[in-house]
């Protein structure tokens, strides 16, 4: 515990810092407030000059994006609710897989050295350098082949594919915080390296484990790109539903407007219950041994 | 060992460390081996049917709207490509995104992510409130901005307005769309590089600080050569990452600009998907692919050789 | 080298009181060690001297300079941790010099001061290491290296021995000693170790709940200490405390059926006297096994056992075990009769457990 006082300059340097700090909170939260109210706003409040801060709340926009009212969206077969049960459900697989494959093999960088590490890392690390549109077509002619066109596996595919690798360079940041010595002393009393690790070492990782999720969690969450061309019918997850309701007659603003507060929601569920673990430190190796 | 231990105690340690090594190896095998076949395979299956079909098409004269006629057309797709200024011009304006934007996020993010790895009341709910703009869908992000930066109606010109400055034609000029589509982005991926800096700045144990300060290292020499220095790996990881996903960016320019005015900023990926769903001269969307994936890697090999040069101390 | 003196030194935090009024003047050049059991606020103390935490009230001066509102960069203080502090991306001749180039120090004079340090600690071979590759003894020696290069005034230590192995602490120990008597730096070390403290300190400071109990110097704090709490913690094995009831004719031994009376074991006759319920401490050392029955008590003998080259034996008062020296040949039985060394007669009060004596204040 360290409570000693900070001279003068350092208190000058602090009310700079606050200020640069508080810039950057208006700079952040800003929009994000101007999206929020701009979404409750009718299509004649949209665009006017000064920008209105107080007006009559509208729904027509969150209307239009639930396919409620007099904006419903007659031309899919699929439902927002079911829309929304299959983004549930692809990315929470899709997570959690990437998240679970992806702490295997950072652990396994992290600790052993073995033939083609380097080479194994950069691959994982250049999975993610395709760009999408670059492929898409490839993906759709593939998954047609293989019978996994609009299907929740075949997002849970490209949700895992799109998102191990950065799984594995974050953990293994995670897991080179953690003294080797934790796993050295269990072998040494005679348990495996799997009992080390299970009981061990991941408790000690949980704010990565939660980090990563929240990572993983979002890409899988707004993957608009390969979910629009690899789902027709069935397997639509919520972000392409939601842009199926601002049809072709130019921008819907008030329904992009909704659209995004509703996806906002689940994920800063999701951040707000592992908030605790989120501040967990990574060192990625630097203190060696302890 | 190449140099002598100097204690005891130095000689006991490396004997049991030995000892310990060969222990290790067996059960290590099979861990290594189960422990990564499951990313390697999916990641094989999902990478190698398009790279190579990326790669096969890039060669050929291929055009997904025509059927049949396809011929092999070797170099050509490249060298018309890379003949085309135009096209240069898409590349410069896609490495001054990608400068910019990494730049920024980088210097923000360190200085945002240092004040968070101190103690303070309500930090969990700032900091979560602080990563809403990562949240939102990147379509979301462009057509919001897209909505602030308008000329007419914007809130950001009715601010600048307000305060006595001039409005600015945001997104029907080059240089301010670049500007543009830079605030945006930063806006939206900061707080990527925030969390994975109050991580790495939260590795570092106190102790460390609290010597430093006994040495007499002020604040600043501390953060210049004890906490950058000691999260220079995470950071780099970071630096790597955000890199990639700039040059790929595509989603945030379809909204924002849409690629305009004209196409001035139609980044590289924007020209790939153009010349494929727009044109459909799909061997040429992907030898552009290629290229842009041969300059992504490049770049990154550097970087990594870099990344673990510096690891290489422990 | 400076003199360090805490004034009526309280260090609360959120209502705890960590540090409760402690006084107490560290000469030039003295080696005191702060020495109790966990939570006792001596570490709290030493942080509070290194500027690393502020005192909620009293004083803190070097030589009668008020430091309190100095930081613990401008005292000119160095200090050595429990858990190695080293800069781990930083090579071993690095981490050293690093507080003369914080301070800006002239190269020339940083090479200098390398040179000196590397000498007196053998560091040759290790200069182009990282710490990560030193096992911690060796770390705590770089650690203890990067602390004196600067010729600070006070070296502070915080039980930098506690993460080494058993047997190579004791070679640390005394290297440590050695340094300390060369330089001449006044030196606060803590631990819970009492054997470090007896055989590092000029002075020891016992500390429990916040408070001192006692400064003296090693053998005094031994063979004269101030209360039950001193006298139990100091020494191993630990001093044996029994429980005194007045009888007809004397002090009976606790449970058993055993008499001290003043005429056989010159019990000082303010002892049978005193009125109040008393508490006999009575070190190991000075318990004896003898085989003339003239001599002694008979309580029955447990075990004897040999400890290196000492043999010890333990017998029982009632229930509880205690333990003394046996100094007879190596011939001797396992049986013989209890011998209280009058000497080493040391008295309680049973409710206080200050120590009471003709010379003590009562």
């Amino acid at each position: 515990m360290t409570n000693s006082r900070t001279s003068t300059v350092d208190l000058a340097t602090r009310w700079l810092v606050l200020a640069l700090l508080v810039v950057y909170t208006l700079y952040n939260v800003g929009p994000i407030f101007w999206l929020v109210l701009s979404s409750f706003k009718s299509r004649m409040d949209f665009f006017t000059m000064p920008p209105k801060l107080f007006f009559t709340p509208d729904l027509s926009g969150y209307q239009a994006v639930f396919g409620v009212g007099a904006a419903k969206d007659s031309a899919s077969a699929v439902g927002v609710f079911d829309s929304l049960v299959n983004s549930i459900v692809v990315s929470v697989a899709g997570t959690s897989l990437a998240v679970f494959f992806g702490t295997l093999a950072g652990y396994v960088c992290s600790r052993f050295n073995f033939a083609g590490k380097g080479d194994f890392m950069f691959f994982v690390l250049s999975t993610r350098m395709l760009p999408p549109v670059a492929v898409l077509v490839f993906y759709h002619l593939m998954f047609a082949r293989l019978g996994l066109a609009d299907t929740r596996f075949g997002l849970v595919l490209v949700s895992i594919f799109a998102n191990v690798g950065l799984a594995t360079w974050i953990m293994k940041g995670f897991f080179d915080g953690v003294p080797r010595e934790v796993e050295q002393i269990a072998i040494v009393n005679g348990y495996t390296r799997m009992y080390a690790f299970i009981k061990l070492v991941l408790p000690m990782v949980k704010g990565g484990i939660a980090a990563t999720a929240g990572f993983c969690f979002i890409f899988a969450w707004n993957e608009f790109a390969f979910a629009s061309i690899l789902t027709t019918t069935q397997a639509k997850t919520l972000p392409v539903k939601i842009s199926a309701a601002s049809g072709a007659t130019g921008i819907e603003w008030t329904q992009i407007c909704a659209a995004g507060v509703v996806l906002i929601i689940p994920v800063l569920i999701f951040f707000y219950l592992i908030r605790k673990h989120l501040l967990m430190g990574m060192t990625f190796g630097v203190l060696g041994r302890r | 060992m190449a140099s002598t231990p100097v204690t005891h105690e130095s000689r006991a340690v490396a004997h049991a460390t030995r000892q310990n090594a060969l222990r290790k190896r067996s059960s290590g095998r099979l861990m290594i081996f189960g422990f990564l076949s499951p990313t390697l395979a999916i990641l094989l299956f999902m990478v190698a049917y398009p790279v190579f079909s990326l790669i096969y098409y890039s060669f050929h004269n291929f055009s997904a709207l025509r059927q049949g006629t396809m011929k092999p057309v070797g170099f050509k797709n490249y060298t018309f490509l890379l003949s085309d200024p135009e096209l240069w011009e898409r590349f410069v304006f896609t490495g001054k995104f990608v400068f910019i934007c990494v730049t920024l996020q980088m210097l923000i993010g360190i200085f945002v992510g240092y004040q968070m790895q101190k103690n303070f009341r309500g930090r969990d709910v700032i900091f979560t409130i602080l990563m809403m703009p990562m949240m939102l869908s990147p379509v979301v992000v462009g057509f919001l901005w897209r909505y602030m930066l308008n000329s007419e109606w914007g809130l950001v010109n009715f601010l600048l307005s307000s305060v006595g400055f001039a409005k600015i034609d945001w997104l029907g000029q080059t240089t301010p769309a670049l500007w543009a589509a830079a605030a945006a982005d930063t806006w939206m991926w900061t707080p990527f590089i925030v969390l994975l800096a109050t991580a790495a700045f939260r590795g570092i144990p106190d102790t460390i600080y609290e010597a430093a300060e006994v040495d007499g290292a002020s604040p600043a020499y501390r953060f210049f050569r004890i906490t950058l220095p000691m999260s220079a790996p995470v950071l780099f990881i970071a630096l790597i990452l955000r890199l990639i996903d700039s040059f790929k960016q595509y989603d945030l320019f379809v909204a924002l600009t849409g690629g305009g005015p004209g196409s001035s900023t139609q980044t590289v990926s924007f020209t790939v998907a153009k010349t494929a769903f727009s044109y459909f001269y799909t061997g040429e969307a992907s030898a552009l692919a290629v290229i842009l994936l041969v300059i992504i890697i490049g770049l990154s090999m550097i970087l990594v050789r870099h990344l673990t040069k510096m690891g290489e101390k422990y | 080298m400076a003199e360090i003196t805490l004034k009526n030194l309280s260090i609360e935090f959120g209502g705890f009181k960590a540090v409760d009024e402690v006084s107490l003047t560290v000469k030039n050049g003295e080696f005191v060690v702060y020495l109790g059991p966990s939570g006792c606020g001596k570490t709290t103390t030493l942080r509070c001297i290194a500027g690393l935490v502020r005192a909620t009230s009293g004083d803190v001066l070097f030589d009668g300079v008020r430091v309190n509102d100095l930081t613990a960069s401008e005292r000119n203080i160095a200090m050595v941790f429990q858990f190695v502090s080293l800069y781990p991306h930083l090579k071993i001749k690095e981490n050293i010099v690093f507080p003369l180039k914080a301070r800006g120090v002239a190269k020339a004079e940083i090479a200098r001061k390398l040179d000196w340090v590397t000498d007196v600690f053998k560091l040759g071979d290790e200069l182009s290491r990282y710490p990560g590759a030193l096992p911690p003894g060796a770390r705590q020696k770089v650690a203890l290296a990067r602390a004196v290069i600067r010729d600070p005034a006070v070296l502070l230590l915080d039980e930098p021995l506690s993460a080494i192995d058993e047997q190579f602490r004791e070679e640390m120990r005394w290297e440590l000693g050695h340094l300390q008597r060369q330089l001449g730096v006044t030196t606060i070390y803590v631990t819970h170790d009492q054997r470090e403290a007896m055989s590092l300190a000029d002075r020891i400071v016992l500390m429990n709940n916040g408070r001192i109990v006692q400064v003296s110097e090693p053998d005094r704090m031994f063979f004269d200490p101030v209360d039950v709490f001193a006298g139990q913690f100091i020494g191993s094995p630990s001093m044996n405390l029994i429980d005194l009831a007045p009888v007809e004719g004397g002090l009976r031994l606790g449970d058993s059926d055993v008499t001290l009376t003043a005429a056989r074991d010159l019990l000082p006759q303010w002892a049978l006297s005193a009125g109040r319920p008393l508490k006999l401490g009575v070190r190991a050392i000075n318990v004896h096994l003898t085989d003339d029955p003239s001599f002694g008590v008979a309580l029955p003998v447990d075990d004897i056992f040999s400890v290196g080259r000492e043999r010890f034996f333990s017998f029982r008062i009632g229930d509880t075990v205690h333990q003394g020296v046996d100094k007879r040949s190596s011939t001797a039985g396992s049986e013989g009769r209890v011998h209280f060394d009058p000497e080493g007669l040391l008295f309680f009060d049973a409710a206080t457990g200050r120590r009471v004596g003709a010379e003590v204040a009562a």
